[in-house]
């Protein structure tokens, strides 16, 4: 179900600035896989993540396809583009990147999709009918209170994440179909872990905490209640910097995949990598990906130390081991900082 | 407006005392935004009594005619799907006045009612996917009344705590796919006694009041007369209270015209954040909820703008469960209010526009009495003295140990199945008998007895044709068709610990184990369903530092600060385990409980003034008696390679035993394991807690 009802403006959100760049990143450059937002209650998690969604720019898509697939990304066409388009041309169409929601209480069926009741009923045809992951290709998937996602549907949404396929084996159905999303997730760890595996997804990790500033939290509270005197008025207090902000994505969109990345910067990111011994190298990916998209952002037109320090925390605060007690691991601020000032 | 009584409904006017518990149910009709009110305390104080009470005391409300979730028809943002395509085909929705209701939820509500689900009739009939609204659907611009609500099953919570936020009921189940507005007033209810609530449905309610019985005798015989004048259906009592009842009802509905121009200063603003600040709260909805609560006071007692003294109110019913320190109000308060406000480190400057008498408006009833009155001032929960939340005292000596790596502990493996208790593991989920846990999938069986509709009739619709069934005509079913549900539930192992932080020689030693353990077990958590409680005894109290929790990041940061010093209260922490086993059971009968004891058994302090050795025996007694598994493990010295504490306990005289070795013969008598502590650094908690749980009773 997408959602753009009752949602507050983005850029009406008082601080959070981590919060929100990780998840401008994404949406500028969705390969980034993802953010997970870890916080106490009542911080703007899930505001932030619905807030998103008015910002997301748009994309060309093949009309009338379930899976929203891209006209000139033949490697990636779900079975029924194929084979339109040996008939012909596919018709193109545009339409905005949206925020798909996840409930934690969905059910298998209609997660990955199921047999079409009423193609069945009428025609007694075993014809597919697109879940939430079919909806999700392309789009941000969105788990709110990601935590507390039944075991059943995370082994699913791996599944569907490690390939980028959804496939279906059930009454007699039989499809497999395109399922490249990007995953945002919210959670309270006070209401328990997360599985590392489905943690290894995210891209990208920030952690939120309550302001502290009293003139901040009195901003908040103040637009708060200027939103719900009037979520309209409000709303046009904001188009403005709304518009803006979107618009300095849809620029980075373009821009970004010429953003150069220096040597030098990915040995950066390298030795960053190996000062916080984490496991693997999805870590350089994802933090080379992420300085990329935050030079675009900023319409640089190269990488420079100063971006991978505004996202090397994200990318790293999920993948240092945690030590029990905090002792005798490597601090990760303090790495991080000590790294780009040495840079 | 006229309120009628009927003879059902009991005045909210005429309800006795519980001052603060009717004002925040009040401020919450002004202001349906506060986000709700938790109502903690004992049983027959007049909880639901008021709620109902002030439902029908509500202004009448516009809804949209036939809609199912009562869409407001001027709020287009916020109208339901079906709404908008009304509206988009006849280009006006017509509609009529309505009251606002309390839609209860029962806590044996299934997820599929609460959420809604696939209409069946629908679906059998006609094999069309319907949606058929739930509670969440009905509650929808009225009062959602939770009774009990901490004995709510976890993934009802879930679902509630998601339509709360979002004000919308998202449904991806059943194969139906559908949305909904579902804002509601969240009342609930419960007995502190019977379990905490989770931190993240806690958070939701906007106010929380702590009621008690009244203990003053006048009032409870005035409670006694006005119930028996109500039963016999007295009229002067029903005139007197009608009048009442219609007085408050109006001032209600003026301070919700009112409160709309109704604003917080900026200096005041500031006052808000900086009480949020001091009692250190997480997060910023408390500095939401407090502006909106104050403003709705400001509105009911006809201030134009909130002052110090309805902010201070707020105050104490949005922080009475979020503070983590005390609520202060100024301490010259009583004495000189415009002192207080300058102290505050509020500007000076502010001025503080048109605060007439602080006391009450005398809008109609009792009812608008003053919240600082009954509201308890502490932020602090004062649970029952053997759960208190500090110990304090005795700073001398304590330290606190973190030689974790000294037990470099073995990953504890409990063993799934070892019980015929139903679970709901990770793989080995399969559906349990009592028909609980979250619907995740559908599979055929022999003999159903759980129908998933949805998967039955999908199964079903690809036959029609072939079995001949007419277009429009019900649906052909065969038993071959028939689909059961398959649920899981997030059941597993409870371990309480029960640990001595007494000082003693090995203290420290037994800390770091108890640590180690601990986080060890829960680094499976995630997978396991396991959760973790610690109980900490010294001093003269026993705590519980961490309630039943699978979070690794909340055990971490609450053991972090554990520190030992003092004597040993071990009957009170026993008593203390003995609580939260219980405690969990009331709420889930199905989990199997571990009660680890790590102590050296010989507790000094007397809980009921009895000889503490013996005190302690006989707690150990209960537990067995009560079937509760449990694990004792001895850090005063190894003895797991003497003769079996079985043959010790036989031949030493019972009043001698204890001498001998007070923790076997604890062991002994609670029906549990024995181990010595040495025996933790050599991998053998691992096997000692696998081997208990294995072993069955």
């Amino acid at each position: 179900m997408a959602i753009d009802r009752y949602s507050y403006p983005f850029t009406a959100i008082v601080g959070q600035e981590q919060m929100k760049l990780a998840l401008v990143l994404n949406a500028i450059n969705p390969s980034i896989g993802g953010v997970l937002i870890r916080g106490e209650k009542g911080t703007g998690k899930s505001t932030a993540v619905r807030a998103l969604a008015k910002l997301l720019p748009d994309q060309q898509v093949v009309e009338g396809c379930h899976f929203g697939c891209h006209p000139d990304d033949p490697e990636d066409w779900c079975l029924d583009c194929r084979e339109r388009a040996r008939a012909g041309a596919l018709p193109v169409t545009t339409r905005r990147m949206r925020v798909v929601e996840l409930p934690i209480n969905a059910s298998e069926d209609r997660v990955v999709g199921t047999i079409d009741l009423e193609a069945a009923l009428k025609e007694g045809s075993r014809r597919f009918e697109p879940g939430v992951l079919a909806e999700a290709n392309r789009n941000i998937l969105y788990v709110d209170e990601v935590n507390l996602l039944d075991d059943h549907i995370v082994d699913v949404l791996l599944d569907a994440a490690a390939m980028g396929i959804n496939t279906v084996e059930r009454e007699g159905v039989s499809v497999s179909h395109p399922s490249r999303f990007i995953l945002v997730g919210t959670m309270n760890p006070e209401e328990g872990e997360l599985r590392p595996q489905l943690l290894d997804r995210f891209g990208l990790c920030v952690d939120v905490e309550g302001i502290r500033d009293i003139d901040q939290r009195v901003a908040i509270v103040e637009k708060r209640a200027g939103w719900e005197d009037d979520p309209n008025l409000f709303y046009q207090q904001h188009a403005e910097s709304e518009q803006s902000v979107r618009s300095q994505i849809a620029e980075a969109i373009a821009t970004f995949p010429e953003v150069s990345l220096p040597r030098e910067i990915l040995r950066l990111i390298a030795q960053i990598s190996i000062a916080l011994e984490v496991d693997g190298h999805r870590s350089d990916l994802v933090c080379a990906r992420a300085a990329q998209a935050k030079a675009a952002y900023d319409s640089a037109d190269k990488v420079a130390v100063t971006h991978v320090g505004d996202v090397a925390e994200m990318v790293f605060a999920h993948r240092v081991h945690s030590v029990p007690f905090g002792k005798g691991g490597p601090n990760l601020g303090e790495v991080i900082t000590r790294m780009i000032g040495q840079a | 407006m006229s309120v009628t009584l009927d003879r059902h409904s009991f005045p909210f006017t005429a309800i006795v005392g519980q001052e603060s518990m009717k004002l925040a149910l009040i401020l919450n009709a002004v202001v349906p935004t506060i986000g709700g009110v938790l109502i903690r305390g004992e049983k027959g104080t007049g909880k639901s009594t008021a709620v109902r009470g002030l439902a029908r005391l509500l202004p009448e409300h516009e809804v949209v005619e036939g809609c199912h979730f009562g869409c407001d028809p001027a709020a287009l943002e916020a109208l339901c799907a079906g709404c908008r395509l009304r509206l988009e085909a006849a280009g006006v929705l017509p509609s009529h006045k309505r009251r606002m209701r309390v839609v209860e939820l029962p806590i044996n509500s299934s997820e599929d009612r609460v959420v809604g689900t696939i209409d069946i009739e629908a679906a059998l009939r006609t094999g069309t996917k319907r949606f058929e609204p739930g509670v969440l659907a009905d509650a929808n611009r009225n009062i959602l009344y939770v009774d009990e609500v901490n004995l709510l099953d976890d993934h009802i919570v879930d679902v509630l705590l998601d339509a709360a936020a979002m004000g919308v009921n998202v449904v991806e189940r059943e194969g139906v796919s559908f949305a909904h507005p579902s804002r509601f007033i969240l009342v609930g209810t419960m007995n502190p006694e019977e379990g905490e609530l989770r931190p993240q449905l806690l958070d939701r309610f906007g106010l929380c009041v702590d009621v008690e019985g009244i203990r003053d005798p006048d009032e409870r015989v005035l409670i006694a007369e006005r119930d028996a004048a109500f039963k016999r259906g007295d009229h002067e009592f029903a005139n007197e209270f009608a009048a009442a009842d219609h007085n408050l009802s109006r001032a209600l509905a003026e301070a919700i015209a009112a409160v709309k121009h109704v604003r917080v200063t900026h200096g005041h603003a500031r006052l808000i954040s900086s009480i949020c600040v001091e009692a250190a709260v997480l997060g910023h909805r408390a500095d939401v909820v407090i502006d909106h609560a104050s403003r709705a006071l400001a509105a009911y007692r006809r201030h134009a703008t909130p002052s110090r003294e309805d902010i201070y109110d707020a105050a104490t019913l949005a922080l009475a469960h979020r503070a983590r320190q005390p609520l202060r109000r100024d301490q010259d308060e009583t004495s000189s209010p415009e002192q207080g406000e300058q102290q505050e480190g509020s500007k000076p400057s502010e001025s503080e526009p048109g605060d007439p008498q602080a006391s009450e408006s005398e809008s109609g009833a009792d009812a608008s009495a003053e919240a600082s009155a009954s509201a308890s001032d502490s932020g602090e929960q004062t649970a029952g003295s053997d759960q208190g939340m500090t110990t304090g005292g005795s700073a001398g000596n304590e330290s606190s140990p973190d030689a974790l790596e000294t037990f470099n502990l073995k990953r504890i493996d409990l063993p799934r199945q070892r019980r015929v208790r139903k679970q709901g593991g990770k793989r080995s989920a399969s559906q349990t008998a009592d028909r609980r846990g979250r619907y995740v999938r559908a599979e055929p069986k022999a003999k159903v007895n759980d129908l998933a509709i949805d998967a039955t009739v999908r199964a079903a619709a690809p036959m029609q044709k072939r079995r001949g069934r007419i277009a429009g005509e019900r649906l052909m079913l065969e038993r071959e068709d028939l689909r059961q549900k398959v649920r899981e539930r997030k059941i597993g192992n409870l371990i309480v610990f029960v640990v001595d932080a007494s000082a003693s020689m090995d203290a420290e030693q037994r800390m770091a184990a108890t640590k180690g353990a601990i986080l060890s077990l829960l680094q499976d958590a995630y997978v396991r369903r396991d959760r973790v409680a610690v109980v900490i005894f010294k001093n003269r109290t026993a705590e519980v530092v961490l309630r039943p929790t699978s979070s690794v990041s909340l055990a971490r940061r609450r053991l972090e600060k554990l520190s030992v010093g003092g004597t040993t209260p071990l009957t009170h922490g026993l008593m203390a385990g003995y609580k939260v086993v219980k405690t969990e059971l009331l709420r889930d009968p199905t989990i199997r409980p571990l009660l680890v004891l790590i102590s050296d058994g010989r507790g000094n302090i007397s809980m009921f003034k009895e000889e503490p050795l013996v005190e302690a025996q006989k707690v150990a007694a209960l537990i067995d008696s009560e079937h509760i598994d449990a694990l004792v493990i001895d850090s005063a010295r190894d003895y797991s390679h003497l003769p079996s504490v079985q043959h010790l306990a036989r031949v030493a005289p019972m009043y001698q035993t204890y001498a001998i070795n007070a923790c076997a013969d604890l062991a002994e008598r609670m029906g549990a394991r024995y181990y010595g502590l040495y025996d933790l650094s050599r991998d053998e908690i691992a096997s000692a807690v696998e081997r208990e749980l294995s072993r069955g009773r």
